[in-house]
Order: C-alpha cells, then structure tokens, then sequence
C-alpha cells in the first residue's frame, strides 16, 4: 500500500470517528456542567462558566443521579438480568441454530419460515398478550419476567444460522465418518469456528437488553427491579422537562461499563477471527 | 455425544423449570395489610420527602398497615396502568389523568365514591367535578393547577391584560431586538391543544357543550383565539422559540406554563427577573384546570383501606403539603397553601375562573388527532384559521357522531 | 470469479451424503437429536411469539380497549383503517413517513457501515482504537440518544448549526420544520451504523487472502477488487442486513418516541405529524387512545406488508446472486 493511500485512509477514518465521538464528548462534558452552563450560544464541550468561561467542572450531578435518581440501583439489576440472560440466550439461539443448519429433519424448513415470520410481528402488540402470559407463569414483577420472556431471538438464530452455513462441512463431515456425536461436533468444531459471530450476537443482545426500555417498564412493578434504562428514564421524561446535564450524567454512568465489556470482547472478536482459519 | 446432550437439555430445562418456581406477586396479593399505590416520578428530592413523610404519618396511624408507592415517569404512566389493568395486576389505588376518570369509570375499571366517605362541601368544586361521570364521583382528587402567562420583567416592564396589549407588547420587544421573540406561542402539539381552551374561554367561548352536544370550536371566540397565536408569530420566530427552555433563557419575554416550572427556573435561573400574571383575555378573565385525580381500582382487595389513604391524602393536614410536592395547589378548602413566592397570587386567581376541558371520553383523542393538527396548519400558514378549525369541527362531529 | 450462492444447504446428513453408511435407526436418532436442539427455542417460540401473535390476531378483529372484555366487530377495524379518514386520520401519513425513512435510512446505514468496514479492515495500527470509536455510538440507550440529538438539533444551541456555520450554511430548525424530519432521524440511525459495521468487518475478515491475491496478481486495481471480489463475497452479508435493516426500519419507534416525547411535548409525532411513523401511531392508538383492537389490526397490516417486502427480497436476491 502506498503512503499516500495509507495516510488517506487515516484521515477519512479520523474524520468519521470525530462524527461519532464528538456527542460522546458533548455527553461527558454535559454531565460535569454546572446547571445554566449548558446553555452558551456556541456549544461549549469543557465544562466551563458561561460567564465567565473559566473551568468550573462539578459532581453534582452524579450526585444526584446516584442517590435521588436511583441510578445505583437500577445499575445492580441491569448487571445481574444482563449476567444470566446473555449466554443463556447464546447457548438456546446457538443450538437452535446448529440443527437448523445442519441437521436435517422433516418440517425443518417450513418450521424456520415459521419463525422467521414470527419476528416481523411488531413486538409493541405482542406486548399485552407476553404479559398474560408471564403472569400466568408466575413470572411477573420478578426477576425471572425480566429474563425469561427474552431468553430466545429468532433474529439471532437467524444470523448464527447463516454463518454456521458458511463454514466448510468437511470438518465436520469427517468427524462424523469418525463417529463423533453431534454435541462433539457442535461443541468441538462448530462453535470454535464460530467465535466471531458469537461475540457478534453475544455483544448486540448484550447492548439490546441493556438498553431495552419498554420491556421492563410494563413487567416491573417493584422500584427495587427498575434496570437502568428505566430509571434513566425517569430522568429523561421528568415532569421540569427533562435536565440535561442530570441525563447526560445518567447517560454516563449507563455507557461506562458498556465499553469496559466492548473493550473485552474487542480482543476476543480478534482472537476469533485470528484463530478460526477462516482466512484461508 | 448422549452426555454432553443431555446436560446441555437439562441445564435448558432446569432453566425454564426453576422459573415457574420463583414467581412474584402482582398488585396488591400477598398480606391484607398492604396497599399498593402508583404515583408520577417526584419533581424535586424535596417532593419525593413530602410524600414519604405523609406514606409513614399514614402507616403510624394505621399500625400493621405498609404502604408501598410506584413512581413511574409520567409520559410512561398510562402505558404501565393499561398493561396492569389488562393483565390483573392493577395497583390498589392511583394517579389518574382527569380526562381518563370518566372513561375507567364508565368500564367498570375503578370504584365509585362509598357514600359517606368525604363531605363534598370540603373539596374545591371544580378540583372534585373532574371526578364524576354520569353524574357519580369516582375520585378524589389530589392537587389543582392551571396555567397563566409568565414574563420576563426586564423586557416586559408591566404584563398585558388583553389580548390587544398582548400583540403590541410581543411585537414591541421583538422590534426592539429581532434576537428575542416576543412570546413562546404554543405549538400545534398535544400540549398546544390542551391549552388552546383557556384562550377560547377568553373570549367568552367553548370547545363542546357536552349536555347539548354541538361542537363549537368552530364558532367564532376559538377563531378569534387561535387568530391570536397566528398573529403573535409574527413577533416570535420558531427559529428561537424552538430551542430548550427559550422563556429561561432570555430568548421568550413571556410563555404560558402552570406553576411546576417555578422551582426549575428558580433552581437553574437565578438571573431571570420574572412574574406571573392571569391570562390575558378578550372579554373576560378565563383559564383551564389541571392536576391529578387518585382512584381505587376495581380489583383492589384493600378497597376499604385504599379510600381511607386517598382522604389521607387530601386532608386538611396534608393536603397542602402534598399538592406543593405535586406542583399544584390543594383541593382541600381548609388546606392551607404552602407560601411560596409572589407568582402564587396570580395561579391562585387564575384557578378561580378555571373551567374543566370537556369530559367527553374521546377527548384525548380529538384533542392530539384533529385539534392539534388543526392548529398546526394555521400557526404554518397552511389555512386560516377558520378554515382549520371548520374542517376540524366537522371531524370531530363526524366521530362523536353529533350532527348539528 | 463466482459469487457464493446466498442460502447454500451443507447437510450433513448421516447416510451417504454423510459418507457413514448408517441405518435409519441412525437418522430417527439424529431427528430426535434435532428436536432437542430445537426444543428450547421451539418452547420460547411458541409461549412468547406464537400466542401472543395469535391472541393479538383475535383481538385485531376486535374493539378492546385492555380494560373491558373484547367484542369481536369482524373487519371493521381493517375497513376502517384503510377507508376511514375521521376515525384514522393519520393512517396514511404514518405509512408515507415510514417509507421515507426506510427508503432514506437503511441505503445510508449500509453505505457508511461498508465505508467504516473497508477502512477499518485495510489498517493494522490502531484499528482496534478507531472500531471502538466508530461502534460506541450503539452502546447509547435510547432514551439517552434522544436527549443528546435533542440539544444537537438545538435551533439556539446545537453543535449541528454551529459546526455548519463554520462552513457557512445557515442553521436550520432541524426537528421542527416538516421537511427535515425524516433526514434528521435517518441521519441519527446512519450514526448508529456500528452493528451492520461489525458484521461487515466479520464478513470481510471471512474473504480469503488468497482470492485477493490472486485478483492481484490478475492486476485488478483496489476499485476493481472491489466491485469483484469483496462486494460479491459480501453479498451474503449484505442481504442479511438489508432484509434485517428493512425490517428494523419499518418498525422504527424507540428513537421517535424518545424524540418527541418529553413532559410538555405531547406525543403526537413532531410537527405536522412528520415523524409520526407506523409503530408510533399504532401505540398511540394502542395505550393514548384507547383502541387496542385497532393498533392490533394495524400491526398485522405492517406484518403482511413486511412479509411481501421480504419475500420480493429473497426472490429479487437469489436471482441477483445465482
């Protein structure tokens, strides 16, 4: 590659990542702002007087969210519905994948087609029947109503169902001529081949759940199993209109650990992809 | 191959098993001595105080008796409510929007007024009609609040009382700095149709009359009334008004909002040197009522109880406490008003000229769809006035189903 | 140079094509094997899809309003969606602005994602620093991006108008003039474009060096290679975003609701109904306005249309890709 692509390259990618950072930064500078000092003719993104325009950064706001707005909380039942869901989900989605790829079995087709056109209901109407139905389960205002109903995805059957497609099956042809069972094939060939896709679907129903609002909102009655979406919500739509610099700190605090995980799988998406020999 | 399976299947199914083990409880089961009670999110740490000191007077007074209170954000509310109605796990009591009452009432959702409960002659008149349908009381209610004009002192030296004074104060500050818009006109939005009405009353008019059942927002006082939005844009550019908070920040010298946003302004604007004054009018002194009603619901098993909290609630000794928490003024003729600044004297005037919106039940309904919307082509230029608010009458005639 | 065929069948059935001569005691094993995979999805499937689009069905030929017991009226609320311009007055606009959006949001979201995907997958240094910086505008809730676009959006004090008055352009009153609506929220979800870059970013790391070595060695220029090598690998990929985006896109809400709701913003759907979309009206209709039969009914029109778009999409696609 020649420098001069090489340099062009970086700056188009300087240029978008600035896109993309820069309202992350207006967040965070947001979130140290004192009251009134957000509202300067020229958006300011250092915290800083209006007035006077010297550094007057503040905590405050965390303070209040943390405490008044109940963001500590809601923090605690978000991690813990997240830490159960997610591979429970991975695992039920990847299996249902696996054999839906795979393994052939009369109706298999038509049963997916099935599937697949349950996930264009628009899930806003589902959601009074869902409740009936975890309240018949015993399931609502609990824990359990805030994981169950969510523990499948056919879109994410759907996407591990087409990648499982597209790996070679002479691996695993071969394992079968040698005898081995269909979990070994799954456990030992497939699902090591897969770690791209799964850290794909493991990050985007990660994000999903983490941020879904309107689930939790009808299923939650106890304040002590608001996740954080709802409680930043109750900022957001507060009856003063909303105050900013309270939402952005909430915002903060919600996007924080995101990027610590985002920061693990980063390495892990590497590593699959290094070691899956998908590159030929 | 068998044992990696099976333990996969058990580990699934233990999964879903374990969760028709750990069930919770919806509403109010469980102990007969708790009541459930759903509320909008507090305004202020200082309201969530108020109303937490009145929960534990309340379980003081009744020993055995717990309490427990939702918040819920108050756009969310009546989503929360319907998904728990529809699914059996409705709260004891609630905060009900006014116009909902007449519409739970008449399905059978909530429970009428046990005779005997309060004396009616202790309640404001118009606070308590909010509650009836069919001439039955279904609620009480918990605070009263209404809207009036708020302006800036520093570019509005002394408010306007009429609509005449209205226009010229608007257009004089926005000549004198084509920066600054000379009221925040309200927008064809839901918000904008709720208070449409109390300019209509100004002018000696009305939206319905129910008993009758004629539309008459297309007579002219609602004319005349959204005539005078039309013609205040004219001073008061969206460009300006469109921003956050444009009345806060200098940008609005007057807006329309009820007295919620008094601690805001206080609290983030300590700058502004505002007042408060009535409406200003047509013909005569007018404006609208809102605040929150509390219900008991038909599948409370505490009923009893539920009622007894609700009169708790809007009793002399509380009441005035809880409607500050709640932004409004109390309903309770003996509550005392919590002093507050010098604004209240014009809110407390305005309430007596308020006039109740219209209780038929689809108004939510034909207030966003038709009259909102009506109000938007006029305020854009997309038809008069007149013609906006013709076709919008002739619409809601149409679904009402009232041909005259 | 040929493209892989979209939805290629690799079964690997036990008997011949599995190479082990096995007996059909083997393949009635296998089946069973099959529906215990299946059976966990299957049971979610049926308990938390199924019925509740069943029971949505029966009460889209109803008038409910969640409080008081069903009454089935037949195909009223069909009727009178389509035809009924006083009792649904906005039925039609929220289909046109879905379109819009659709049409306008999920071509720039594929676009910028390929774009991020092909940049990002030609550097080593620092890419892991920049695919964070380009994903981290997915991690937001929903509630929090619509508070932040808000106040870009700001007529008075938006980064948006004061980065284009940098370069001249005057500010425009983004979220409330008709016209620049749709733009606007397309422009949010363009933003949001991380999910399909990851997954174009996958898909690429999956082309084989060798093919584009040899599209080397052949002379192909990097815009040649492009066009034939990495689009038409990509070609699975890109049809799975494209029927999956469309689908996402057609049923936009959290991002409108968050938008234009807020205490003292009715949620009516921004200015002149312009970003009223399809699920936004269908809620209002089901918890603001009390008419849960007819916001069922309005969902399984948006599912016949979603399923006619998407079968033109894997018929249009498959011819594209053999």
């Amino acid at each position: 590659m020649t420098t001069g692509r090489k340099v062009s390259i970086y700056v188009a990618l300087v240029l978008l990542a600035a896109v993309s950072v820069v309202p992350f930064l207006w967040m965070l500078a947001t979130s140290f702002k004192h009251g009134p000092d957000i509202y300067t003719k020229v958006p300011n993104l250092l915290p800083v007087d209006r007035k006077t325009g010297e550094w007057a950064a503040t905590l405050e706001n965390y303070d209040y969210v943390l405490g008044v707005g109940g963001l500590g909380s809601a923090f605690v039942t978000s991690v813990w519905v997240c830490a159960i869901l997610v591979p429970a989900k991975l695992l039920i989605d990847a299996l249902a994948a696996y054999a839906f790829a795979r393994i052939p079995f009369p109706g298999r087709d038509k049963l997916f087609v099935i599937m697949l056109a349950g996930m264009m209901v628009p899930t806003i109407t589902l959601l009074v029947p869902r409740i009936h139905v975890t309240q018949a389960l015993g399931m609502f205002d609990s824990g359990w109503g805030l994981i169950i109903p969510n523990v499948a995805s056919v879109l994410d059957i759907f996407l591990l169902r087409q990648f499982f497609l597209s790996i070679p099956g002479e691996l695993e042809e071969a394992a079968l001529i040698d005898g081995a069972g269909r979990m070994q094939i799954f456990w030992r060939i497939v699902l090591p081949l897969s770690k791209p896709v799964l850290a794909v679907v493991t990050i985007t129903s990660f994000l999903f759940h983490w941020n879904d609002l309107v689930w939790p909102l009808v299923v939650t009655n106890d304040p002590e199993l608001y996740t954080l979406p709802l409680a930043l919500q109750q900022l957001v739509a507060s009856p003063d209109g909303g105050r900013a610099y309270y939402i952005m700190a909430g915002a903060t605090l919600a996007v924080l650990p995101v990027i610590v995980v985002l920061l693990i799988f980063q390495r892990r998406i590497l590593q699959g992809i290094a070691f899956t020999g998908l590159k030929g | 191959m068998s044992r990696g399976l099976v333990r996969g299947a058990v580990a699934a199914l233990l999964a879903i098993g374990l969760t028709a083990c750990g069930g919770g409880s919806g509403g109010g089961q469980g102990s007969d001595k708790e009541l459930t009670f759903w509320m909008y999110q507090d305004r202020t740490p200082q309201a969530g105080q108020v109303i937490e000191k009145i929960r534990k007077d309340f379980e003081a007074a009744n020993p055995g008796v717990t309490v427990k209170i939702v918040k819920i954000p108050k756009d969310d509310y009546n989503t929360k409510l319907g998904s728990a109605v529809a699914s059996n796990s409705a709260p004891d009591a609630g905060i009900l929007d006014q116009p909902l009452v007449s519409k739970f009432a008449l399905d059978g959702t909530i429970k009428e007024v046990p005779a005997g409960l309060i004396n009616e002659a202790d309640y404001y008149k118009g606070a308590l009609d909010t509650n009836r349908a069919n001439g039955k009381l279904y609620g009480l209610p918990a605070d009263q609040t209404c809207v009036a004009l708020f302006y800036n002192k520093k570019l509005v030296p002394t408010p306007p009382k009429t609509w005449d004074e209205l226009k010229q104060v608007a257009a004089q500050v926005h000549a004198a700095d084509p920066n600054i818009a000379g009221m925040n006109v309200p927008k064809g939005d839901g918000y904008g149709g709720w208070m449409f009405p109390a300019i209509v009353h100004g002018a000696g008019g009305e939206m319905v009359d129910d008993a009758g059942k004629k539309v008459l927002f297309d007579q002219p006082p609602a004319v005349e009334a959204l005539q005078l939005w039309v013609d205040l844009l004219k001073s008061s550019p969206r460009q300006i008004t469109d921003s956050d908070k444009p009345f806060e920040n200098g940008l609005a010298a007057m807006t329309i909002t009820g007295p919620y946003d008094v601690p805001t302004i206080r609290a983030d604007f300590p700058d502004l040197d505002f007042g408060v004054a009535p409406l200003p009018y047509k013909t005569e002194p007018a404006g609208n009522i809102g605040g929150e009603d509390s219900v008991v619901f038909s599948t409370s098993k505490n009923a009893d109880l539920a009622w007894k909290w609700l009169v708790f609630l809007t009793n002399p000794q509380n009441n005035g406490q809880l409607a500050d928490a709640l932004g409004g003024f109390p309903v309770n003729v003996k509550a005392q008003v919590v002093a507050g600044g010098p604004e209240q004297a014009a809110f407390l005037e305005q309430l007596k000229v308020a006039h109740a919106r219209p209780a038929v039940p689809q108004w939510i309904q034909i207030n966003d769809e038709i009259i909102a919307p009506a109000i938007e082509s006029a305020l854009t230029g997309k038809a008069t006035a007149q013609q906006a608010l013709a076709d919008a009458a002739a619409k809601t005639r149409t679904l009402l189903g009232w041909n005259s | 140079m040929t493209a892989p065929p979209l939805v290629e069948q690799q079964d690997l059935a036990p008997g011949p094509r599995g190479g082990a001569r096995r007996r059909p005691v083997a393949r009635r094993r296998d089946h069973l094997v099959a529906w215990l995979l299946i059976a966990p999805a299957l049971a979610y499937f049926l308990v938390f899809l199924l019925y509740p689009a069943l029971s949505a069905l029966y009460y889209s030929f109803t008038d409910w309003n969640l409080r008081s017991e069903a009454s089935w009226v037949g195909l009223a609320n069909y009727t009178d969606l389509l035809f009924d311009d006083v009792k649904y007055p906005h039925f039609w606009k929220s289909v046109g602005v879905t379109l819009q959006y659709t049409l306008l949001s999920v071509p720039m979201t594929l676009v910028a994602a390929m774009v991020q995907a092909l940049l990002l997958n030609a550097i080593r240094r620092g890419s892991n620093l920049f695919r964070l910086l380009l994903f981290l505008p997915v991690v937001t809730a929903e509630a929090a991006v619509g508070a932040i676009w808000r106040w870009l959006y700001d007529p008075q004090y938006g980064l948006i108008n004061s980065a284009l008055g940098l370069f001249g352009i005057p500010g425009q009153n983004w979220l409330n003039t008709p016209e620049l609506v749709i733009p606007a929220l397309a422009f949010i979800a363009t933003w949001q474009c991380g999910i399909s870059m990851i997954i174009y970013l996958a898909g690429l790391k999956g082309i084989p060096g060798s093919i584009q070595e040899a599209a080397i060695i052949d002379g192909a220029g990097p815009w040649q290679r492009f066009w034939r090598v990495t689009f038409p690998m990509l070609r699975p990929t890109t049809f799975y975003l494209v029927v999956t985006g469309v689908i996402a896109a057609l049923q936009v809400f959290g991002l409108v609701y968050v938008i234009f709701s807020g205490s003292g913003r009715s949620v009516t759907g921004g200015p002149e109904q312009s970003g009223l979309t399809y699920v936004l009206h269908l809620y209002l209709f089901a918890f603001r306005y009390d008419a849960m039969g007819a916001a069922c009914a309005m969902s399984f029109i948006l599912l016949v249309f979603i399923m006619i778009v998407t079968a033109l999409q894997f018929r249009f696609l498959k011819r594209e890709a053999a």
